[in-house]
């Protein structure tokens, strides 16, 4: 049975290749490649606190790769995480503001609710407009990103706008302690129980659902389901809900824990890198939790790499270039290498 | 050149126009050896080859398949001058076709006709056409012979790889016969040729142990035109007072981009009772299909399925009915190449149940291998993808899925296109078995030979309307004409 293991050994190989390929470049650049993958596993996993930054950064990433996921098994390339993961955050920061001074208890459900659906109402009218007029949904995936970015500026700068704010950067005031649900290291048992219950959830509706098989059936041939009787309304439609919902939950808890506030332009690339991670993990949810671990110890490395390589920290979007590259060429070379090492693909 | 699927002929074919090297062996044309494996010295030498599926690019033009389909030289072209000078090469060859018209948006016969064109404008010398006849009514195959007979008159020589004997010695000199990959007789010479004998060594041995006498005949085109339709020798006359298990009455369907729609459409479908569909492609066979299954909506008349009124019924809730349908396109329709096995395979359990449920895949896997090997299907394991396999065993994989115990209709669209004579002869047995338990089967077919020998009752579609309606014997030469239209 597959559990979807079988994409790890892939999901390695594109990282493997990846980092081959930067270690290539830097090296050309007089840099050295061997000081470089010392500062990403120094700066990810060896030093002191390096893990809890892994997982900071690496479970928010993985509960909206894990929604990237859900609508690209069902055929729907739905790239607009970023701008779900905004308004998902924007609407759950509107939420603490009108219920300030409410006790914790009652605010946080709302806030995740309200977070949840502002990220399902961002991927809805994509969803909308492509099963019912066509309207491709990477282009309007696309566009929701900036109208999304545009909104951030207003709501942070407008009505959300911090009184004390330093002017450099607009931003939402930071939330009191009592709504947090981390402090600013960004990492606590509640984060970990969240992206606990996203994995296990999705995982069973992914591999034990009939929604789940029947999506991905869907995603690979939908003329055949419904043939079937099968209703792509239903199944499409929920995909990108649930894929929407889960990046405006990442936004909420970006929100409630370490980030504490909603500034404009916030993780620019987490959106981006999220679709970058599902398909490094084949859309499996399994592997798309272990990649994410990597993308999250990147990330928490790349404040290493200028002390201990000498590199600037924006190495790390040069190799998240590269994944992107091996993914776009998988069906070439790496399909090619992986056979040859006979890997399932 | 005769022999069933798989018995190599399309291998002849792209070996002697250089698309497949040989391991061994060499090839003369005109006493002259000819560069095994390149499609350009095939081409020098004057030879073409027309393909079964069609090859031309769908959004050219016709014009511009003639001129760039047989990859051509550098230069400067003018519409003007494509044009005429493509009016010029269908003229010749007596073809009515629009030179501005997409390949796409032709009807299939102008399809093939643009084909062979294209593989004359090098001046072929020698021309392959492999299975041609597959996708051609009647009177198109007619037309087609009628124009190879021309080409035979301006000294083309022409290799015709057919399944049916019938069509084979209406107009070849010679019949050459292979069989698995084996050259078995020929070159026979028409005069001398003998049917049964031919027939014999089609198939060979024992292979279709199901199949009566009859099926064979049908099976190889052998039947002679006007003896057809030996079939309602069944025991049992099919019991037309029992319920319909469909009913259409009078139904119409909104205009459709592809296909005509369905024009006052009525017909039944008794429990037990296999009633086949006729008609040239491209009549209203799919609107029909769809509308039956619930994926077009009909704008008129009454749908009943089992009796009680579904024309607003989803197709989800119409396969709860008992409708099943083997779908026109086994690739497509039918399954999901890149999903393994056991997924396509559970489509249907899981339709049954609510979406959020929860299920044991390993358990539909125990289903499905039973499933599947129950029907004889020949894979390696339940996960892989449905793309491994041949043609043959996909089609059973479909049946598995969908003849099962709750089955009340069958809609069969082209259930043994492509197949081979064993798949097929299995295929005809499926449904003479379900219609047995009690199935009602609509099988819709161009092939006539296959609705002779199984249908208890056939209807004839043309332009989205009923064109007639026959019972056996049948009569091809009364068929033949609803399906054209011509006045009987």
């Amino acid at each position: 049975m597959n559990l979807g293991f079988g994409a790890i050994p892939r999901a390695l190989a594109f990282i493997v290749l990846a980092l081959a390929l930067c270690g290539v470049i830097f090296e050309l650049a007089g840099y050295s490649a061997l000081l470089m993958f010392e500062a990403i596993l120094e700066g990810a996993f060896l030093r002191a606190g390096g893990w809890a930054q892994s997982l900071r950064w690496g479970l928010p990433l993985f509960i909206t790769a894990t929604g990237v996921a859900i609508s690209f098994r069902c055929g729907f390339f739905n790239i607009g995480a970023q701008g779900q993961f905004y308004i998902g955050a924007i609407c759950a920061a509107f939420v603490t503001h009108l219920l300030a001074g409410a006790p914790a208890a009652l605010v946080l459900p709302v806030t995740f609710l309200a977070g949840m659906a502002g990220g399902a109402l961002w991927a809805l009218w994509p969803g909308y407009l492509r099963l019912r007029s066509g309207t491709d949904e990477v282009i309007t995936t696309l566009m929701g990103n900036f109208i999304a970015a545009l909104v951030l500026v207003y709501v942070t700068s407008g009505p959300l706008k911090d009184p004390s704010g330093t002017g450099q950067q607009a931003a939402s005031p930071l939330l009191p302690a009592v709504y947090r649900i981390s402090d600013s290291q960004g990492i606590s048992p509640a984060i970990i129980g969240i992206a606990a219950a996203v994995a296990l959830a999705m995982w069973v509706l992914v591999n034990r659902t009939p929604f789940g098989m029947l999506a991905s059936l869907a995603g690979r041939n939908p003329t055949m389901v419904r043939f079937q009787g099968a209703r792509l309304w239903t199944l499409g439609l929920s995909s990108f809900v649930i894929s929407g919902a889960l990046a405006g939950l990442a936004g909420t808890v970006e929100l409630l824990g370490p980030t504490g506030r909603i500034a404009s332009g916030f993780l620019p690339g987490h959106g981006f890198t999220a679709v970058l991670i599902a398909l490094v993990a084949n859309l499996s949810v399994f592997a798309t939790a272990v990649v994410s671990l990597f993308f999250g110890g990147l990330a928490s490395a790349a404040i290493y790499l200028p002390i201990l390589a000498g590199l600037p920290a924006a190495a790390i979007d040069i190799f998240n270039a590269a994944v992107a590259l091996f993914i776009t060429a998988k069906s070439g070379l790496l399909d090619r290498l992986l056979r040859m090492a006979k890997l399932p693909t | 050149m005769v022999g069933q699927n798989g018995a190599g002929k399309t291998t002849f074919a792209r070996v002697a126009a250089g698309l497949v090297r040989p391991d061994a062996g060499s090839l003369d044309i005109d006493g002259r050896p000819l560069r095994l494996g390149r499609v350009a010295g095939a081409r020098a030498a004057g030879v073409e080859l027309v393909h079964q599926s069609f090859a031309l690019p769908p959004s050219f033009t016709v014009a511009e398949a003639l001129e760039f389909g047989a990859g051509g030289g550098i230069g400067l072209y003018g519409r003007r001058q494509l044009l005429r000078r493509c009016r010029e090469r269908l003229a010749a060859l007596d073809l009515d076709v629009d030179p501005r018209r997409r390949i796409r948006d032709l009807p299939v016969e102008a399809q093939q006709g643009v084909e062979i064109a294209r593989a004359l404008v090098t001046d072929a010398k020698l021309l392959i056409l492999d299975e041609p006849t597959a996708v051609l009514p009647p009177s198109g195959i007619e037309a087609l012979f009628e124009r190879i007979r021309g080409l035979r008159r301006h000294g083309v020589t022409v290799i015709l790889i057919l399944h049916k004997i019938r069509e084979v010695l209406a107009v070849a000199d010679t019949v050459s016969v292979l069989r698995g990959g084996r050259l078995v007789a020929g070159p026979i010479p028409r005069e001398g040729a003998d049917e049964a004998g031919i027939a014999q060594m089609i198939i060979g041995g024992a292979e279709v142990a199901s199949a009566d006498g009859d099926d064979t005949a049908a099976l190889v085109g052998a039947r002679q035109v006007g003896s057809a339709g030996a079939r309602g020798t069944r025991e049992e006359p099919p019991p037309a007072a029992r319920e319909a298990v469909l009913s259409l009455a009078s139904v119409s369907t909104a205009k459709e981009p592809e296909e005509p729609a369905l024009d006052r459409v009525s017909l039944s479908v008794a429990p037990g009772e296999i009633v086949g569909v006729a008609g040239v492609q491209g009549n209203g066979q799919r609107t029909l299909v769809k509308t039956i299954a619930g994926l077009a909506d009909a704008v008129d008349g009454d749908i009943r399925l089992g009796g009680s009124r579904a024309n607003r019924a989803s197709p989800a809730q119409r396969r709860a009915l008992g409708l099943r349908v083997i779908p026109f396109e086994r690739n497509s329709e039918g399954l999901s190449l890149t999903s393994a096995l056991w997924e396509n395979w559970s489509v249907r359990e899981l339709m049954r149940r609510p979406l959020l449920s929860l299920v044991d895949p390993a358990a539909l896997r125990r289903q499905c291998d039973k499933s599947l090997k129950a029907w004889g299907v020949h894979y390696a394991h339940a996960a892989q993808n449905a793309g491994a396999l041949s043609g043959g065993n996909a089609q059973k994989v479909i049946l598995a899925r969908e003849i099962d115990a709750d089955a009340r209709l069958i809609i069969a669209a082209q259930p043994a296109r492509g197949l081979d004579i064993g798949a097929t002869a299995f295929v005809w047995s499926a449904l003479r078995e379900a219609a047995g338990r009690g199935c009602g089967v609509l099988l819709i077919s161009s092939d006539l030979d296959e609705l002779f020998d199984i249908s208890d009752r056939l209807v004839v579609m043309l332009s989205g309307g009923i064109a007639g309606t026959f019972a056996p014997p049948y009569d091809l030469a009364a068929v033949g004409r609803a399906m054209t239209g011509a006045s009987a």
